[in-house]
C-alpha cells in the first residue's frame, strides 16, 4: 500500500467496516467463482465479457480476469461491432484515471490498441494526445512516460517519420512547466543524441549552443534540483558535444559553465552561509574533463571533497572513496 | 522523534502471522491475485526475524503447489488464476525457502522451465506471459527462477545480459526497457539479475561509479529513500536502492543511521508491520522490505540476507553458482 494514512479505528467504525465488507466480499466472492470457472470452460460471450468488467471494476488487478477477457476478445473477434473497440478503450481509460498506476491496465490498453481492427495510424495518433492529458495530471507518472515511448514508436512505425523532434519539444514544454521533472530530463537526454544520429538538426554547433543557454538558465533557476544537475553531467560528457564543438570551442564552453557554477556556488553562500553541494559535485565532474584535456589549473577536488563530506554527510563514504582515488 | 527507537521484532512476527486470518476484511479477498508474492513476502520477513515455523510448512507447500498452471506452466498467484513469471519466482523462492524444491513433479519441473524459457523474445528480454508485456522485472523474474532451478544456459543468459545492458541511462540507472527512465526498482531488477548469473563483469568500473552514485543520491534528508529525482522517500527502496549498492559493493554511500531511523518510525508499534512512510497503513510488501534493508546493513540481530535473490543467504548458499 502506498500513501494510504494509517487509520485508527474505534469500535464503532470497526463494526460498520465489518458489516460493508461482509456484503462486498459476498457480492466479489461470487462473481469471482463465476468467472473463473467461465474461464476453466473457455466459455466466451458477449455476456460474460460484460460480467468481467463488473468484476474488473472492483479490482483492476485481477490479471487472470484481464487475461479472461483478452481470450474472449479473441474469439468472438468476428462479431465484435466496430464500437466495441471504442467502448473497450473508453473502460480502460476511466479505469486508467481511477487507478494511473496499474501495470495491468496500462498492459490492457496496449493490447487493445495492437488488436484494434487494422490498428491504424489514426488511433494511436489520438492515444497521444490522450497521454499528453493524462502527464498534465501526474507529470512523473513512470508507466505514463513508458505508455508515451511505446506510441510514438508505433506512430514511427506506421509513418516511417521520426517524431524525434516534437518529443524534444514535449521535453522542453514539460521542463518549462516545471523544472525538476526528470522524466522530461531524461527524455530529452535520449531524444538529442537520437537527432544528431539521424541527421536531424541543420546547425548543429547552434543546437548546442543554444542548449548550453537552456542549461545555464536552468541552473540559475533551482539550483538545489538535482534533476538539472544529473542532465548537464550527461551533456558535458556527451559525444554530442565535443563531436560537434573543436577542442578550442569545448574547453571554453567548459570553463564558463564553472564560472557560471562558481558564481551560484558564492550566491548560495552568501545567502546561506552554506555551499551548494551540488555546485562542489559538479565542479569535480568539471575538473575531471578539464584533465583529460590537458589543463594546467591547480587540481581543487580534494577541498571540494573536503566541504562536501562536511554540507553532505549522509554521502560522505562516497566522498571519502574519490578522495582516495585522487 | 522518541530517543530509542526499537524494531518490534515479536509484533512484526504477529502481524505476519495474522494476515492469513482476516478473512472479515474486503482487502484480504482483493489482494488473491498477489497471495503467492504475499507468502513469499512474509515467509521471507519470518525467516529474517528467525522465526520461519510460525508459518506451518506443510500447509503453505500444499498451498504454493495448488497454485501451479498446469494448462501454461508456471506458478499463478493464487489457484485457478494464470501462470505469470512474477508469481513463478514466488512460488520457487518460498520452494527454495523450505528446501524442498523437489515437491515439484518432474513433469511439473520441465512444464516450469518451458514457460520460464518460453517467455522469452528474440532480443533477449521476458514477456511476463504470453500477452506480450516487457519489463526487466521479468528478466530478473525468469533468470532467478531458473538460477534456483539449477537450469541456467548460455543460450539464455547471453541474450538476456545483452538486453538488461541495454536498459542502461545516462544517469547511472536502469529502466524497464531501453529508452524507460532510471527508477530504483528497476536497477535492483538489472544488477540482480547480473549478479545472479555472474556477468557484472559486463558493466565498466566507470559505469559502477555512476550506478553507485545515482544510488546513493537517493537518500533524502530525513534519511529514507527514494525511486528516482524528486520523489517522496519510501521503505521499500530501503532494498530497491540498498540491494543495489551491496551488489556493487557500495553498500556505505548512504547513511545506516539515518535510514535505520526511518524505517522505525515507519513501525506500527501497537499491530506490528512496516509501511512505506511514517503513519501510513502497514502492509506486508513493505514490513519484508523494510526487515531487508535492516538485515543488509546488519541492524538488529536480522537473520543475513542476499542482495541479489532477496532470501536468506542460509538459502542461496545452495544454489549452483553460474555458469555451471
Amino acid at each position: 500500500m502506498h500513501g494510504v494514512k494509517r487509520r485508527q479505528w474505534n469500535q464503532e467504525l470497526l463494526e460498520q467496516k465489518k458489516l460493508n465488507d461482509a456484503k462486498n466480499i459476498n457480492n466479489y466472492r461470487r462473481l469471482t467463482s463465476t468467472i473463473l470457472g467461465l474461464k476453466e470452460k473457455k466459455e466466451y460471450s458477449l455476456d460474460n465479457l460484460q460480467k468481467s468488467k463488473e468484476l474488473l471494476k472492483i479490482n483492476p488487478e485481477f490479471n487472470a480476469v484481464w487475461n479472461f477477457r483478452r481470450d474472449s476478445i479473441i474469439a468472438l473477434k468476428e462479431q465484435l461491432e466496430a464500437k466495441f473497440w471504442e467502448e473497450e478503450l473508453d473502460f480502460v481509460m476511466a479505469e486508467l484515471k481511477i487507478y494511473p498506476k496499474v501495470y495491468w491496465i496500462w498492459g490492457h490498453r496496449v493490447w487493445v490498441l495492437n488488436n484494434y481492427p487494422g490498428s491504424p495510424v489514426s488511433i494511436w495518433k489520438r492515444e497521444l494526445l490522450i497521454v499528453s492529458k493524462l502527464l498534465e495530471l501526474d507529470a512523473r507518472n513512470y508507466h505514463g512516460w513508458h505508455y508515451r515511448r511505446i506510441v510514438i514508436s508505433s506512430i514511427e512505425n506506421r509513418t516511417g517519420e521520426s517524431m524525434d523532434k516534437e518529443e524534444f519539444e514535449y521535453s522542453s514544454n514539460k521542463i518549462n512547466n516545471n523544472i525538476s521533472n526528470f522524466s522530461a530530463w531524461h527524455q530529452r537526454a535520449n531524444m538529442i543524441p537520437a537527432m544528431f544520429a539521424n541527421n536531424e538538426i541543420e546547425d548543429k554547433k547552434k543546437f548546442i549552443d543554444d542548449e548550453l543557454k537552456y542549461i545555464t538558465n536552468a541552473m540559475y533557476t533551482d539550483a538545489e534540483d538535482q534533476s538539472v544537475w544529473i542532465y548537464i553531467k550527461w551533456f558535458l560528457n556527451s559525444d554530442i558535444v565535443s563531436n560537434t564543438y573543436t577542442t578550442e570551442e569545448y574547453v571554453k564552453m567548459i570553463d564558463d559553465v564553472k564560472q557560471n557554477i562558481l558564481i551560484i556556488n558564492q550566491d548560495d553562500l552568501d545567502f546561506s552561509g552554506k555551499e551548494n553541494a551540488w555546485c562542489l559535485k559538479m565542479l569535480i565532474v568539471i575538473e575531471e574533463i578539464s584533465k583529460r584535456f590537458g589543463s594546467q589549473e591547480e587540481c581543487r577536488t580534494q577541498e571540494y571533497v573536503k566541504k562536501l563530506i562536511e554540507i553532505d554527510p549522509l554521502r560522505k563514504n562516497r566522498y571519502l572513496h574519490l578522495r582516495n582515488k585522487t | 522523534m522518541p530517543s530509542e527507537l526499537k524494531l518490534h521484532k515479536e509484533k512484526h512476527i504477529q502481524y505476519i502471522d495474522s494476515l492469513d486470518k482476516k478473512q472479515s476484511d474486503f482487502e484480504y479477498w482483493l489482494s488473491e491475485h498477489l497471495r503467492l508474492n504475499g507468502v513469499y513476502w512474509g515467509l521471507t520477513a519470518l525467516s529474517l526475524l528467525n522465526a520461519k515455523d510460525t508459518f506451518k510448512r506443510e500447509d503453505v507447500i500444499k498451498f504454493v503447489l495448488s497454485c501451479f498452471d498446469d494448462q501454461y506452466g508456471g506458478f499463478a498467484p493464487f489457484p485457478k488464476h494464470d501462470g505469470h513469471l512474477l508469481s513463478t519466482l514466488s512460488g520457487l523462492q518460498i520452494l527454495a525457502t523450505y528446501n524442498s524444491l523437489d515437491a515439484l513433479t518432474v513433469i511439473r519441473r520441465e512444464k516450469c522451465i518451458k514457460f520460464i524459457k518460453g517467455n522469452q523474445l528474440p532480443d533477449g528480454s521476458f514477456q511476463g506471459d504470453r500477452f506480450g508485456e516487457v519489463d526487466t522485472r521479468f528478466s530478473y523474474n525468469a533468470l532467478s527462477s531458473l538460477s534456483i532451478l539449477g537450469e541456467l544456459s548460455s543460450d539464455v543468459v547471453d541474450p538476456a545480459v545483452d538486453f538488461i545492458l541495454k536498459c542502461y541511462n545516462f544517469d547511472g540507472g536502469f529502466g524497464s526497457c531501453p529508452g524507460a527512465e532510471s527508477h530504483s526498482a528497476q536497477v535492483f531488477t538489472c544488477l540482480g539479475a547480473l549478479a545472479i548469473v555472474n556477468k557484472l563483469d559486463r558493466l565498466s568500473d566507470h559505469q559502477i561509479e555512476e550506478i553507485g552514485w545515482w544510488l546513493c543520491e537517493r537518500q533524502l534528508p530525513e534519511g529514507g529513500l527514494n525511486g528516482r529525482p524528486s520523489k517522496l522517500p519510501d521503505v521499500c527502496y530501503s532494498w530497491w536502492v540498498l540491494s543495489s549498492l551491496a551488489v556493487i559493493k557500495k553498500l556505505d554511500w548512504i547513511n545506516y543511521e539515518k535510514l535505520r531511523n526511518f524505517i522505525l518510525q515507519s513501525q506500527d508499534e501497537v499491530k506490528g508491520g512496516i509501511s512505506d512512510r511514517p503513519d501510513n497503513e502497514v502492509d506486508v510488501f513493505h514490513t519484508v522490505f523494510g526487515l531487508a534493508g535492516l538485515s543488509l546493513m546488519g541492524f538488529d540481530d536480522l537473520v543475513p540476507i542476499d542482495p541479489a535473490y532477496c532470501m536468506p543467504c542460509s538459502v542461496t548458499k545452495e544454489f549452483k553458482v553460474y555458469p555451471y
